[in-house]
C-alpha cells in the first residue's frame, strides 16, 4: 500500500532531444542546450507555442526562452542537483495545473575544474568566473570535498568493511562500456576488459580513471504534458510513475555518517513509500555512474541486495561471455553506457536512455516488451533521486 | 590559427564581458568599430542577443551582419555618473531591433523619445563601446 501521491501516472514523457557528447564541441553552452530543446519540441511533435513552463538548472530558462522564441510561460524552476528534481519539479507543475506542457532541459560543458586541456580554452576559463559562488559546505582548508577526491575515501572505507575486490567495481564499468559499444551516442566506445580496467593507473586510490565519469560536452532535453494529452502526441507516452528525491542532513563531504547511511537510502525509503511497483516489476535498471562506488552502493540501498552484499550480488549478476550485468538473468543495467561511457550527463542521459527503451526506439540495445524502468540519478551527497517510468499499456 | 589568434585578441581586450562562441563576433566587431547584429539566413530576421539559433524559426544559419547604426530614440534614462543619456534605440533595419548605448554629443534635456541617431563610438577600458548622438543628416533616414 503505498502512501498520498495523487501525481502517479498522471504526467508523460512526449518528447526527447539530445546533441552529440563529446570532448570539445566547439560551441557555446546555449548552443547545444537550444538543439536539444529544439530536438524535444519536434519530437513530441509539439511547436515552440505550446510550451507554457520551462524547467532546467544550470542554464537559465529565461535565456533558453529567449533563444527559443517560447512566446509566453507560466512556470519556471532551475535547481542545482544531479539530473532528477528537473523533471520531479515538471511533473508537479503539470500534475497540478500550474502549466500543461514543461520543457525539461540539462546540460553538460567541459569546465577546467573538470579537467586540466579544458583549462587551456580561453572561452572555457571565462565561463568558469561566471559559474557563480558555490559555497562549500565543508569549511577544512584541506577537505576532501571535490569530484574525484570526495568519493575515493568512501569508496575505501567500503572496501575495507565488506568483502569486495576491485573486480566488483570493475564490473561496474565494463558493464558500461559493454552497452557504450552499442550507443552510436556513446563519448566512449573502445573495448574494455576486467584485465583493461586492474591495469587502470590509480588516481584517487582506490578509484582509477575508470571508476570515473567521462566529462563530456552535450545537452539532453524532454517535453512533459499530461498524460491525456500524450495520448494525442506522435510517439508512445512513457508514463512518471513516481518520482522522488532524498537528502540527509550530513552534507559536509567528510560529515558522511559511512556509505550506508547517505542520501542515497532516504531516496529509497520515499520511492517504495509512493510507487505502486516493486523491484520485480522493473525490467531496465539505469543506476547513477559518476563514480563506480555510486553505482555499487545503488544496487544495496535500491533494494536489489542487503548493504555490503553488493560484491556477492555482482559476482551473481555478472555474465562474462557478454561482458555485461544482468540482473537476475533478466534487468539489464545502463543499457546506454552511462556517464562512464555514453558521457557525464548527470543522470539526463539515463532518463533519455529509459524513454527511448520504453518507446521501444532503442535499436541495437532495444530491450524487447520493457514496460518499467527504474533511474536513481545522483550520488551521496547532493539531492539523488530516483524515477520510475512505464508504459501506458 | 589567425583566427584563434583573434579570439586571443578579444579576450585580452573585454576582460570582465561575458564572452562565448555566440557573442565573439559581435566583441570582435567592436574592436573594427563595426556593430554586428545577427540575422537569419534563412527567415532573414534579425535579433538580438547573439543566440545561435534563430528564434523566430530556430535555424543555424546566422550571420553577424553590420547594421547601419541608424535608428530612433525607444526610450532613455540619464546614467547618474557620467550625466549623459542612456537610450535604448530602435534600429533602423527592422521593427522592434533594439540596440542600447549613451547619447553623446548631446544635453540629455534635448533627447527625446523618437529623436533620430546614427552611430558613433567612444573608447572605455582601452576598447570601442557603440553609442549614438544626435543624426547629423536626417533627410536621408527615414522615407
Amino acid at each position: 500500500m503505498s502512501r498520498r501521491y495523487p501525481a502517479r501516472d498522471q504526467v508523460a514523457i512526449v518528447g526527447v532531444g539530445t546533441t552529440d557528447f563529446s570532448r570539445d564541441s566547439g560551441r557555446s553552452e546555449l548552443a547545444l542546450v537550444l538543439e536539444a530543446c529544439q530536438k524535444a519540441i519536434n519530437d513530441a511533435g509539439l511547436s515552440k507555442d505550446d510550451i507554457d513552463g520551462i524547467s532546467g538548472d544550470i542554464f537559465r530558462n529565461e535565456i533558453v526562452q529567449s533563444a527559443l522564441g517560447i512566446p509566453a510561460t507560466g512556470w519556471s524552476v532551475s535547481c542545482l542537483t544531479a539530473f532528477n528534481i528537473q523533471m520531479t519539479n515538471a511533473m508537479m507543475a503539470v500534475a497540478s495545473g500550474v502549466c500543461e506542457t514543461v520543457l525539461v532541459h540539462h546540460s553538460m560543458y567541459r569546465t577546467p575544474m573538470l579537467s586540466a586541456s579544458a583549462a587551456k580554452d580561453p572561452y572555457r576559463r571565462r565561463a568558469q568566473t561566471f559559474m557563480g559562488v558555490r559555497r562549500p559546505q565543508s569549511h577544512w582548508p584541506d577537505s576532501i570535498a571535490g569530484e574525484a577526491s570526495v568519493y575515493a575515501p568512501w569508496a575505501r572505507k567500503y572496501l575495507d568493511t565488506y568483502k569486495v575486490r576491485r573486480e566488483h567495481l570493475g564490473y561496474i564499468a565494463v558493464n558500461n562500456r559493454t552497452n557504450a559499444r552499442m550507443n552510436p551516442h556513446a563519448a566512449v566506445s573502445d573495448p574494455l576488459t576486467i584485465d583493461d580496467y586492474l591495469a587502470a593507473k590509480v588516481l584517487w586510490d582506490p578509484l582509477s580513471m575508470l571508476d570515473m565519469e567521462f566529462p563530456v560536452d552535450g545537452a539532453d532535453a524532454f517535453v512533459v504534458t499530461t498524460s491525456e494529452r500524450a495520448r494525442d502526441l506522435p510517439h508512445e507516452p512513457v508514463l512518471i510513475h513516481a518520482a522522488v528525491a532524498g537528502q540527509t542532513n550530513r552534507t559536509a563531504e567528510e560529515n558522511l555518517i559511512d556509505v550506508d547511511h547517505s542520501s542515497q537510502g532516504v531516496v529509497a525509503e520515499r520511492l517504495w513509500a509512493v510507487s505502486d511497483l516493486t523491484l520485480d516489476d522493473i525490467d531496465l535498471f539505469y543506476p547513477f555512474d559518476g563514480f563506480s562506488i555510486i553505482t555499487l552502493k545503488w544496487f544495496e540501498e535500491i533494494g536489489y541486495c542487503g548493504r555490503g552484499e553488493a560484491g556477492d550480488f555482482l559476482d551473481d549478476s555478472w555474465v562474462d561471455s557478454a561482458g555485461r550485468l544482468m540482473i537476475g538473468g533478466r534487468v539489464p543495467v545502463n543499457t546506454h553506457g552511462g556517464n562512464m561511457s555514453e558521457g557525464a550527463s548527470q543522470g539526463s542521459g539515463h532518463i533519455r536512455e529509459a524513454v527511448q527503451q520504453l518507446r521501444g526506439d532503442a535499436a541495437a540495445r532495444q530491450v524487447r516488451g520493457a514496460k518499467a524502468a527504474l533511474i536513481t540519478p545522483g550520488g551521496f551527497f547532493f539531492t539523488p533521486g530516483a524515477l520510475i517510468l512505464r508504459t501506458a499499456k | 590559427m589567425t583566427a584563434d589568434t583573434a579570439d586571443e585578441d578579444v579576450f585580452d581586450r573585454f576582460t570582465t564581458e561575458w564572452i562565448d562562441r555566440d557573442n565573439v563576433e559581435f566583441l570582435r566587431g567592436l574592436l573594427r568599430e563595426q556593430l554586428l547584429v545577427n540575422r537569419c539566413g534563412a527567415c532573414r530576421r534579425w535579433y538580438q542577443p547573439s543566440w545561435p539559433t534563430c528564434p523566430n524559426c530556430w535555424s543555424g544559419n546566422v550571420v553577424p551582419t553590420e547594421v547601419s547604426g541608424a535608428g530612433t530614440v525607444h526610450t532613455y534614462t540619464v546614467a547618474p555618473k557620467s550625466q549623459l543619456a542612456l537610450a535604448v534605440i530602435d534600429l533602423a533595419e527592422q521593427d522592434d531591433l533594439r540596440a542600447s548605448g549613451l547619447i553623446i554629443d548631446c544635453d540629455p534635456a534635448d533627447v527625446y523619445i523618437g529623436m533620430l541617431v546614427e552611430l558613433t563610438w567612444v573608447t572605455r577600458d582601452g576598447h570601442p563601446v557603440p553609442a549614438f548622438r544626435p543624426m547629423r543628416r536626417p533627410r536621408e533616414f527615414g522615407a
